[in-house]
C-alpha cells in the first residue's frame, strides 16, 4: 500500500465542523455562550474551522437545497448525523441564511456574537438583515443569503431527473419482456440504471419523487415498478442505507411485482372488479415472481434478496396478507419498505380495476392507520416525513379560490409546500406562477392554504408539460 | 499520415497513460505485498504528483479507439482487444479527471478496478458501478448512458404521448368547478418529527438485518411446498431447492445445513403432510448428500475453514446410504488430513446401511483410498465386510496390506485363518508382522497352531532375530501351559550345529517368558543369566526383571 497518512480526511472534519455548530446553536437555546460548558463547545469549533483555514484558506459553510458544503464540496454524512443537519438546515432556513464564510482565523468572541445574534434572528421578521447588522463589526467571517437552488438551476437538475426516470422505465420494460421472453437479464444494466436513481435521490430527491407522479395508465406495470424503486430508495436514503445497499434496494424494488407477467393479460387488465378465480390467480403472482427470479439468474445475494421481496410484499407485519404462511417468520426490511412504496403507489394511481386514485393525502391517511398491524409504524412515520403531506404533483385547491399543482415540497413546513397555480381566483387558466405557501402578509397570516386536494390524472391533466 | 508534434504537457499524460497500461499488468501478476507491485503502484502516484505540481487537473476524454488531452492525442491503439481506450468506452465512460490532492489509496483503488479482467472473470458490475461504489473524491468521470438504453428517445416518447393524451384535451376547468364545489377537505395528516429513539430503532433496525438472507429464502422455498401443486410445480420446486441448498454449502455454512434437514425430516416423518411432499421431502434429503453437494462440501473442508465436529456429524447423521459413493470419491481427492478424517467419520457412520457399496471402495486404483475404506470397515467392525476384505489382502501395496491384515485379525470368521497363514509366508516382513499381530489379536486356539507351526517350521531358524523375536512375543500373548512349555524348552535347547542361531531362539524364548510374566520361569531363567552367550544373557536378564517387578 502507497502511503498518504498525511491527507486529512476533509469529509470527516466537516461533518464534525457542521454537527458542532448545530450542537452549540442547541445548547445556547437554553445557555449562556459564556457558560462553561458553552465554551469548551465552542474552543473545539475554533479548533476545526481555524485547523481547516490552516489547510484551506477558507472555509465556505453553504447550504444548497437540502445540503450542506463546504468549499463547494458535498458534505456527505451517516444516519447519526441527521438530526444535527436537519436542525442546522432548518434553522438556516428559518433565517434565509444561505452560508458562512470563515476567511481568516476565527476567535471565541466572534463565535459568541455570531451564536447570540443566530438566536436573536430566529424570532425576527426579517431574520438576515437582523444577523447582518449584529454582525457588522465581526472581522474573521461573512453570512449569505440563502439562494433558491431550484430556481437557479432548475433546467438542468430537471432535465437530468427525467432522463434517469425515462431511462429506469424503458429499462424496466426491456427486462420485463426479456423475462416474459425467457431471455437473460443484464444485472449490470440494472445496476447502472438504478445507481443513477440513488445519484438524483441524493442530489434531487423531491425531483425524481416528483416524478412518480406522473402515472401512465397504459404503461402502468413499468411506471409502477420504477416508482416504488423510486420510492423505495428515497425511503432507504432517509434509513441511513449506504449506497451499495439502495441500489441493491433499487433493482429488487423493480422486480417486485414480476410475478404479474404470469397473469393472463386479460385478468390483468380487466376493467371490471375481479371474480374469486381471479383474485386466486393475482394472489399467486408473489409465488410466481420467486419462481421468475430464481429462474432467471443463478443465486447471488440480490437473487436471494429480490425473490423474498417478491414473496413478502403483500404479507403485512402480522403475516396477513397473501400468500398464506404456515411458519412465522419476521417480514424483511427491504419487504417492509418495498411494501409502503406499493401500497402508497398502487393508491395513488389510476389502475384498470381501480379506476379511482386516491389523493397522496388521503393515501397517506389510509396508510397511517394500517400502520402496527399491517404495515411499519416506524417505517410508516419515515415514509410521511419523506414524501410530504403534499407531493409534487399533488393537484390542490387554495382557500384563495386558486387551482394548483405541488411544484416542490417544504421539508420543514409539510403543509406548505410551493405551488404552480394553473388556475387563477377568477377560474381562468393560467401557466407557470409559482408561489410559496409559506409567505405571510403584515398581520402574520398566510396569504394560501390547501383546502383540498384532487387527482390530477382524473382530469387528464398534464403533469409532465408542468412539471418537467 | 500527418504527423502531429505533442506537447510537452501532452506528452506527460502519454507517459502517464502508458504507465497505466504497465500498472494493470503488474497488478494483474502480482499479489499485493509483492515489492514489484508497491514500487510500480508507488511509481505511478509519484507521476501523478509530478503532474498536479503545478496543474489542477487531468482530464482524460475518451473516444471510441483513443484518448485526448486537451484535444491532443494521448493514447490509440488499433488494437480492439487490448485497447485501454475502448476499454472505458464501452462501459459509457466519456471523460476521466484526476483532480489535485488525488490521495495514493484512491489511485491504488482505481488502479485495482481497471486491472480487472471483465471478460474472464465473472462479474455482475461493470467499470461505471465499481467507479459508482467506491465514491471516489478525486476522480470525476462523465458517463453517457446511452448504452442503458434499448430505445432510442426513451423520454420523448412518454411525455409527447401523454402530452397528446392531456395537455389540450384536459379537464382542467372541470377540475376547478369540482374543486369549488367539493366540500370535503385535505385530510389532515400529522407528520411528527423523528426523534432520537427513532433512530435509534432504525440503526438497530439495519444492523439485525445485516445477517445473510439465505435462511429466509429457505423458509419461501419450504412455504412454497405447500403452495404448489405436486404434479406441476415440485419439478422446478426442486431445482431451486437443490440451488439453495448448494448455495448453502458453497458458503460453508453447515448449520444452515443441519436446519434445513431437519426440517425436511419434519415433514418426511410428519402425519400432516401428503405422500406426495414427504417424498419430495425426501428427494431433497438424498440430493443433501449427492455428489455435486459432497464435492461441494469437500471443497469448504479443504479450505480451511473452520468447521465444527458435531455440526458436521449432525449433517451426516441425516444422509442415507446414496451418499456412500460420493463421499468414497471425495476421498482421494481432500488435501487435507483434516478433511479427510471428516468424510472418513462419515463413511464409518454411513457405512453399515450398505457394506456392499462401501465395499466397493476397495476397488479404488488409489492406493490410500482403498486403505481408508479398509479403516472405515474395520471401524464399522462388521463381519459382512470379510469376504470384500479378502479380496483385497492380495492388494500390490504393502501399505494397503498391512491395514487389510489388521482389519481381518479383529473382524476373524470363515477364511481369514487361512489368509493370515499365507500372509504369515508374504516376502514382505511388514506383511508378515501385521499377520502375526492380527493372529494375536484373533487369540484363537487355530491362530495359536498357526504360530506355533511357523515357529516349529525347520526354517523357522533362518530368519531374521527381530522376526523371530515378534513371532514369539505373539505366541506370548496366549499365557497358556502349552505356551509356556514350548517356550521352556526352546530356552533349555542345545544343539551342535547352529548355535548362533539357536542361541538367538532361546533368547527369543527367554524374551517372550519374561513378557508372559510367570512367575515358575523363574528359576530356570536365573540358571542363565550368567550365560556366556551375550545376547541370551541379556535377554534373561531382561526377563527375569520384567518378572520379578510384575510379581511385586
Amino acid at each position: 500500500m502507497m502511503d498518504s497518512s498525511e491527507e486529512i480526511d476533509v469529509n470527516a472534519v466537516a461533518r464534525d465542523l457542521i454537527s458542532q455548530v448545530a450542537v452549540i446553536l442547541r445548547t445556547t437555546l437554553i445557555h449562556d455562550p459564556n457558560n462553561i460548558a458553552v465554551s469548551s463547545l465552542i474552543d473545539k469549533l475554533i479548533s476545526i474551522i481555524n485547523g481547516l483555514i490552516a489547510s484551506e484558506g477558507t472555509v465556505a459553510l453553504e447550504l444548497r437545497g437540502d445540503f450542506f458544503y463546504i468549499n463547494d464540496a458535498r458534505i456527505r454524512y451517516s444516519l447519526e448525523y441527521l438530526l444535527n443537519f436537519d436542525y442546522l438546515a432548518r434553522e438556516f432556513r428559518r433565517r434565509e441564511m444561505g452560508g458562512i464564510i470563515f476567511n481568516e482565523r476565527t476567535t471565541s468572541e466572534d463565535l459568541k456574537t455570531f451564536v447570540r445574534a443566530f438566536n436573536f434572528s430566529g424570532s425576527c421578521q426579517k431574520p438576515l438583515e437582523v444577523l447582518e447588522e449584529k454582525l457588522f463589526d465581526v472581522r474573521s467571517f461573512s453570512i449569505d443569503r440563502l439562494r433558491n437552488v431550484v430556481d437557479n438551476n432548475s433546467l438542468e437538475p430537471r432535465k437530468m431527473v427525467k432522463k434517469t426516470y425515462f431511462n429506469a422505465v424503458s429499462f424496466t420494460k426491456g427486462v420485463i419482456n426479456k423475462i416474459k421472453s425467457g431471455e437473460k437479464v443484464n444485472i449490470r444494466k440494472a445496476k447502472r440504471v438504478v445507481e443513477n436513481m440513488v445519484d438524483q435521490i441524493v442530489e434531487q430527491e423531491q425531483l425524481l419523487l416528483g416524478m412518480t407522479s406522473i402515472k401512465d395508465y397504459d404503461e402502468y406495470t413499468y411506471h409502477h415498478s420504477v416508482n416504488v424503486s423510486v420510492l423505495s430508495i428515497s425511503l432507504g436514503q432517509r434509513l441511513g442505507l449506504n449506497r451499495k445497499m439502495l441500489t441493491e434496494l433499487g433493482i429488487v424494488a423493480i422486480f417486485h411485482d414480476i410475478g404479474k407477467i404470469e397473469i393472463p393479460f386479460e385478468v390483468l387488465n380487466k376493467p371490471t372488479n375481479f371474480s374469486d378465480a381471479e383474485w386466486n390467480l393475482v394472489r399467486k403472482h408473489p409465488i410466481w415472481g420467486v419462481k421468475a427470479l430464481l429462474r432467471m439468474r443463478s443465486l447471488d445475494d440480490i437473487t436471494i434478496k429480490s425473490a423474498i421481496v417478491a414473496f413478502e410484499h403483500h404479507l403485512n407485519c402480522d403475516l396477513s396478507g397473501y400468500p398464506k404462511i404456515q411458519k412465522k417468520f419476521e417480514l424483511d426490511l427491504f419487504s417492509r419498505i418495498i411494501s409502503l412504496a406499493d401500497q402508497y403507489d398502487a393508491m395513488t394511481s389510476s389502475r384498470v380495476y381501480s379506476r379511482v386514485p386516491l389523493a397522496p393525502d388521503k393515501a397517506l391517511s389510509i396508510m397511517s392507520e394500517r400502520s402496527s398491524t399491517q404495515l411499519d409504524p416506524l417505517l410508516i412515520k419515515f415514509f410521511i416525513n419523506m414524501v410530504g403531506v403534499y407531493p409534487i404533483g399533488t393537484l390542490v385547491m387554495l382557500n384563495t379560490r386558486e387551482l394548483g399543482l405541488v411544484y416542490e415540497s417544504n421539508q420543514l413546513f409539510g403543509t406548505r409546500p410551493r405551488v404552480m397555480i394553473i388556475i387563477d381566483r377568477g377560474g381562468s387558466r393560467v401557466k407557470g406562477n409559482v408561489v410559496d405557501l409559506i409567505e405571510k402578509n403584515e398581520q402574520g397570516d398566510y396569504f394560501r392554504t390547501i383546502v383540498r386536494t384532487m387527482d390530477p390524472n382524473k382530469y387528464k391533466i398534464n403533469l409532465a408539460e408542468y412539471l418537467l | 499520415m500527418q504527423v502531429i508534434e505533442t506537447s510537452e504537457e501532452g506528452k506527460e499524460v502519454k507517459d502517464i497513460i502508458q504507465f497505466f497500461l504497465k500498472t494493470r499488468k503488474i497488478l494483474r501478476l502480482y499479489p499485493d505485498n509483492n515489492p514489484i507491485y508497491i514500487n510500480t503502484l508507488g511509481e505511478c502516484y509519484t507521476k501523478f504528483k509530478k503532474f498536479f505540481y503545478d496543474k489542477d487537473d487531468l482530464t482524460l476524454h475518451i473516444k471510441h479507439g483513443e484518448i485526448l488531452y486537451n484535444d491532443e492525442q494521448v493514447y490509440f491503439s488499433p488494437d480492439k482487444e487490448d485497447n485501454i481506450a475502448i476499454f472505458f468506452f464501452k462501459d459509457g465512460l466519456r471523460e476521466i479527471s484526476f483532480k489535485k490532492g488525488l490521495a495514493a489509496e484512491e489511485l491504488e483503488i482505481f488502479l485495482k478496478i481497471i486491472s480487472l479482467d471483465f471478460n474472464r472473470d465473472v462479474l455482475d458490475d461493470d467499470l461505471v458501478t465499481l467507479f459508482w461504489e467506491r465514491d471516489f473524491q478525486k476522480i470525476h468521470y462523465v458517463v453517457d448512458d446511452i448504452v442503458l438504453s434499448d430505445e432510442e428517445d426513451n423520454e420523448v416518447y412518454p411525455v409527447a404521448k401523454t402530452r397528446g393524451e392531456a395537455g389540450i384535451d384536459d379537464n382542467i376547468l372541470k377540475a376547478y368547478e369540482d374543486a369549488v364545489n367539493d366540500t370535503e377537505l385535505a385530510t389532515d395528516i400529522l407528520i411528527v418529527p423523528l426523534t432520537d429513539r427513532d433512530l435509534q430503532s432504525i440503526l438497530q433496525e439495519l444492523e439485525d438485518d445485516n445477517s445473510d438472507k439465505t435462511p429466509k429464502l429457505l423458509d419461501i422455498l419450504f412455504e412454497m411446498i405447500s403452495l404448489s401443486d405436486p404434479n406441476v410445480d415440485f419439478e422446478e420446486l426442486y431445482g431451486f431447492f437443490r440451488n439453495a441448498i448448494e448455495f448453502v454449502a458453497g458458503k460453508g455454512d453447515i448449520q444452515l445445513l443441519v436446519q434445513t434437514q431437519v426440517r425436511l425430516h419434519k415433514i418426511m416423518e410428519g402425519k400432516d403432510f401428503s405422500d406426495e411432499i414427504r417424498k419430495f421431502a425426501r428427494r431433497i434429503m438424498i440430493f443433501t448428500g449427492s455428489e455435486p453437494m459432497i464435492v461441494i462440501l469437500g471443497d469448504v473442508l479443504d479450505s480451511g475453514q473452520e468447521s465444527e465436529e458435531r455440526i458436521f456429524e449432525e449433517f451426516v447423521h441425516y444422509l442415507d446410504r446414496s451418499a456412500i459413493v460420493p463421499l468414497m470419491k471425495i476421498l482421494g481427492e481432500l488435501k487435507s488430513i483434516h478433511s479427510r478424517k471428516f468424510v472418513i467419520d462419515a463413511l464409518v457412520y454411513l457405512g453399515p446401511k450398505d457394506i456392499t457399496l462401501l465395499a466397493k471402495g476397495l476397488s479404488d486404483s488409489r492406493w490410500y483410498v482403498v486403505r481408508n475404506i479398509i479403516y472405515v470397515l474395520r471401524k464399522i467392525g462388521d463381519k459382512r465386510a470379510v469376504d470384500y476384505l479378502l479380496k483385497t489382502v492380495k492388494h500390490g501395496d504393502v501399505r494397503v496390506k498391512k491395514e487389510v491384515i489388521g482389519a481381518l485379525g479383529e473382524l476373524g470368521g470363515g477364511g481369514v485363518l487361512q489368509a493370515l497363514r499365507e500372509c504369515c509366508d508374504d516376502p514382505e516382513i511388514q506383511v508378515r508382522s501385521a499377520a502375526m499381530k492380527a493372529l494375536a489379536t484373533m487369540k484363537s486356539e487355530a491362530a495359536k497352531r498357526i504360530i506355533l507351526n511357523k515357529v516349529r517350521d525347520k526354517l523357522f531358524r533362518g530368519k531374521d532375530f527381530e522376526e523371530k523375536k515378534e513371532f514369539f512375543e505373539t505366541l506370548a500373548r496366549w499365557k497358556d501351559d502349552e505356551i509356556f512349555t514350548f517356550l521352556i524348552e526352546t530356552l533349555k535347547k542345545n544343539v551342535f550345529f547352529g548355535r548362533a542361531k539357536n542361541y538367538e531362539d532361546r533368547a527369543c524364548a527367554a524374551y517372550a517368558l519374561g513378557f508372559m510374566g510367570r512367575a515358575d520361569a523363574l528359576p530356570m531363567l536365573q540358571k542363565l543369566q550368567n550365560d556366556s552367550n551375550k545376547l541370551l544373557r541379556e535377554a534373561v536378564h531382561g526377563a527375569v526383571k520384567r518378572i520379578e517387578h510384575d510379581g511385586q
